[in-house]
């Protein structure tokens, strides 16, 4: 008989237990949700914005992406971040690189861009190692493409091949088709910051005196200078491969 | 004195309404000795599911507001601001879950034990129809869930209805109360899932459970002893009175703990994964999502993604009606003989073959391999190795296939949309021209993409496809090569 009373009431403080567990301790429980779908589309967090919008181009760790290399003090010091801004904002018209503000058909608040800025900035700029360098302006306007021509021969014909139809390191720079789908300024950011991560030198260059602004802007003139009024009709074309 | 007090009440009630003495011998009838087992809760495992749907049902829709602009609020409001709103909200979710399963869990032993043959043929046909009521209830409480899974489950039923030969618009315009989805459709959702299939479900159920009363549990089945309409109810009679037992208390004890079992397994799942969604506002103009439906209907999902088009509105019509029908025949089909799954294998085959097709298919319906990967463009990042030693252009064609979403349907490097062929090494698959007629016309299930490529982009899409082969594997050339040159 006291056994049965005991046991009546272990079970009774049981169940009290377990209904304070679940009144009280309900919000450690593991399957409360954490956030909201909208709340998840607003983090502000870099890595997950990043690693959603922009690695699929710019590379997991932004840089070794088919798209500009972003993990590169060099670049991150040449564009202004209103610039950078401005381009994730409205994207570059007739690129790759689409707009990706909401308000532009994008998925990203201004907040999120600011964010996506400063995390780049905070994570991949690197002032020091440009201190004391002459880097060239972000902007320039177009030079004399004759000019161009010969800064090409000196500074890049080693690589690139006499006439920027690919040499021993580097390759076809002048295909039309490629030169139909890049801007002007990306042309100028490359000459400039180069691709380090896949081998090209920045404006330093490997040997020799660093380009300047002016023989920047010439030498972008020159291979604009090679964009053809009708481009990539494959029938048309010298085969490739 | 209290006591005293609390027994002149119920004997009060007692003498009024006489439910005592109504319900005693309902309790106390007999059943045979052998089906006090574990193998016969399911039947109440399910009942005990649906009263707890009914009581976290009533406490969500004191708080859901059934109206096309506040309905995603309330549950967001549920989820993160009533306090243990979410609890109630994973309870209601994974209880439908379990019920659905422990509801097809019964059937299958009803099924194998040959509960369905004579004299329960009424019962069996009876609890088709509650399966249908169930799975109602599944699909309407889906829509309530009124987000993007919702949004476009619901507009996928709607133009399955729509197929229907003649009625079909008719159809759709009783089901979302106009031409499309709208304010209308959430209120009759509402309405369904509350108010009509509930009541329908609890009607059938009561014949359902006086059918098993009046005519006895199905005995435990014994190979070799055969069902003759002649014979059995008198053999059974006779089986209960000389070696049966009163159902209270000792069947329905293994009924209360089985009862039990499945209820905290559904506050354990609750607790521990919590609620189901919502996932998104459901606006139609939000096109990048990939909609999924709740765990039950996975197996139609995949199955309505792999049918053949062809085969579609032939299945989707007939296949409904075949396979109800053939439930609602089934005990007329074979209503007598043999009882016991040992000597019934064509039956334990069929049962199998069916759980092994919808296994497979739910399988198949998480993993979804045909959905394309909406953030695939942007997320999945071009291997590094596809990208060192490329060329400008190849780079170029690099972003294309990005920024035109190749990648939602493509993998690269094992990254990426399964819908299409994987691109690793499709330049030894494809030549040059293969590549672009395949681009620019599609094919294969693949869209066109001519008219929104330009030719210098077509160009560089090629050309970075075609460095994308094995090492040891040339890229793929046309037989008639040195004809027409080296393409």
């Amino acid at each position: 008989m006291r056994r049965g009373a005991s046991q009546r009431a272990g079970s009774g403080a049981f169940l009290v237990l377990m209904l304070g567990f679940f009144v009280l301790g309900c919000d450690s429980l593991p399957g409360r949700p954490k956030e909201s779908a909208e709340e998840a589309a607003q983090s502000m967090d870099f890595e997950l914005l990043y690693a959603t919008h922009c690695a699929g181009c710019h590379g997991a760790d932004g840089n070794l992406g088919p798209a500009l290399d972003l993990h590169d003090p060099v670049y991150l010091a040449l564009v202004p971040p209103n610039r950078l801004r401005a381009v994730i904002e409205d994207g570059v018209p007739g690129t790759a690189m689409t707009a990706f503000a909401k308000e532009r058909g994008g998925s990203l608040t201004e907040p999120q861009i600011e964010a996506l800025v400063q995390g780049m900035l905070a994570r991949w700029s690197d002032a020091q190692s440009l201190r004391g360098m002459a880097l060239p302006p972000y902007a320039g306007p177009l030079g004399d493409p004759r000019r161009g021509a010969e800064v090409y021969a000196t500074a890049c014909g080693s690589c690139h091949g006499g006439e920027g139809r690919g040499g021993k390191k580097g390759h076809d720079i002048v295909d039309s088709s490629y030169l139909a789908l890049v801007s002007d300024q990306a042309l100028r950011s490359v000459v400039i910051a180069g691709r380090t991560d896949l081998g090209m030198p920045d404006w330093r260059g490997t040997r020799g005196s660093p380009l300047t602004s002016q023989q920047g802007s010439d030498v972008v003139a020159w291979l604009a200078a090679h964009r053809a009024p009708v481009v990539g009709r494959p029938i048309f074309e010298k085969p490739r491969g | 004195m209290p006591m005293r007090f609390a027994t002149a009440i119920a004997k009060w009630l007692e003498d009024r309404t006489g439910l005592g003495a109504a319900l005693t011998p309902i309790l106390g009838h007999t059943v045979p000795r052998r089906t006090a087992s574990f193998w016969y809760v399911f039947g109440s495992s399910t009942l005990a599911l649906f009263a707890l749907q009914v009581a976290t049902g009533v406490c969500l829709a004191l708080v859901y507001v059934p109206s096309a602009d506040q309905a995603y609020q309330s549950l967001v409001y549920l989820n993160h601001g009533a306090h243990l709103g979410w609890f109630l909200r994973a309870a209601h979710f994974w209880g439908s879950n379990a019920m659905v399963l422990v509801l097809v869990v019964h059937m299958l032993q009803v099924f194998l034990f040959g509960a369905y043959k004579y004299p329960r043929e009424l019962t069996w046909i009876c609890g088709v129809f509650l399966l249908l009521c169930t799975l109602g209830m599944a699909f309407t409480g889906q829509v309530l869930r009124w987000d993007q899974d919702a949004y476009w489950g619901l507009g996928i039923g709607a133009s399955i209805a729509s197929r229907a030969p003649g009625i079909g618009p008719g159809l759709v315009h009783v089901l979302l109360g106009g031409p499309i989805i709208g304010g209308r459709t959430l209120s009759r959702f509402f309405t369904v899932h509350v108010f009509l299939v509930p009541a329908l479900l609890m009607a059938l159920l009561g014949l359902h459970l006086w059918l098993v009363l009046r005519l006895g549990v199905n005995e435990w089945p014994m190979p070799g002893r055969l069902v003759d309409r002649e014979t059995y109810r008198k053999r059974y009679e006779e089986e209960v009175q000389r070696d049966g037992v009163p159902f209270f208390p000792l069947a329905a004890r293994k009924d209360m703990i089985a009862m039990a079992a499945v209820v905290l397994a559904v506050l354990v799942c609750a607790a521990l994964f919590g609620p189901h969604g919502p996932r998104g506002f459901p606006d139609p103009t939000v096109i990048d999502t990939a909609p999924r439906p709740d765990f039950f209907f996975l197996w139609l999902f995949a199955l309505f993604a792999l049918l053949p088009a062809w085969t579609e509105t032939f299945i989707l019509l007939v296949g409904p009606v075949v396979a109800i029908g053939f439930l609602v025949a089934l005990p007329f089909l074979s209503g007598a003989g043999e009882k016991s799954w040992l000597r019934r294998p064509g039956s334990v085959l069929a049962a199998l073959l069916i759980l092994l097709a919808i296994g497979t298919l739910t399988g198949l319906g998480t993993t979804s391999p045909w959905s394309p990967l909406m953030d695939g463009w942007s997320a999945t990042p071009v291997p590094p190795i596809y990208v060192k030693g490329r060329s400008a252009l190849e780079l170029r064609g690099a972003l294309v296939l990005q920024f035109k979403q190749c990648r939602n349907c493509h993998s690269l490097g094992g990254e990426g949309g399964l819908r299409g062929p994987a691109l690793d090494g499709v330049a030894s698959r494809l030549t040059r021209d293969q590549l672009i007629r395949q681009v620019l016309q599609g094919g294969g299930n693949m869209p066109a993409y001519g008219k929104n490529l330009s030719p210098a982009e077509v160009t560089a899409l090629v050309a970075f496809m075609q460095t994308l082969h094995p090492v040891d594997e040339p890229v793929a050339r046309t037989a008639a090569g040195p004809l027409l040159g080296p393409r």
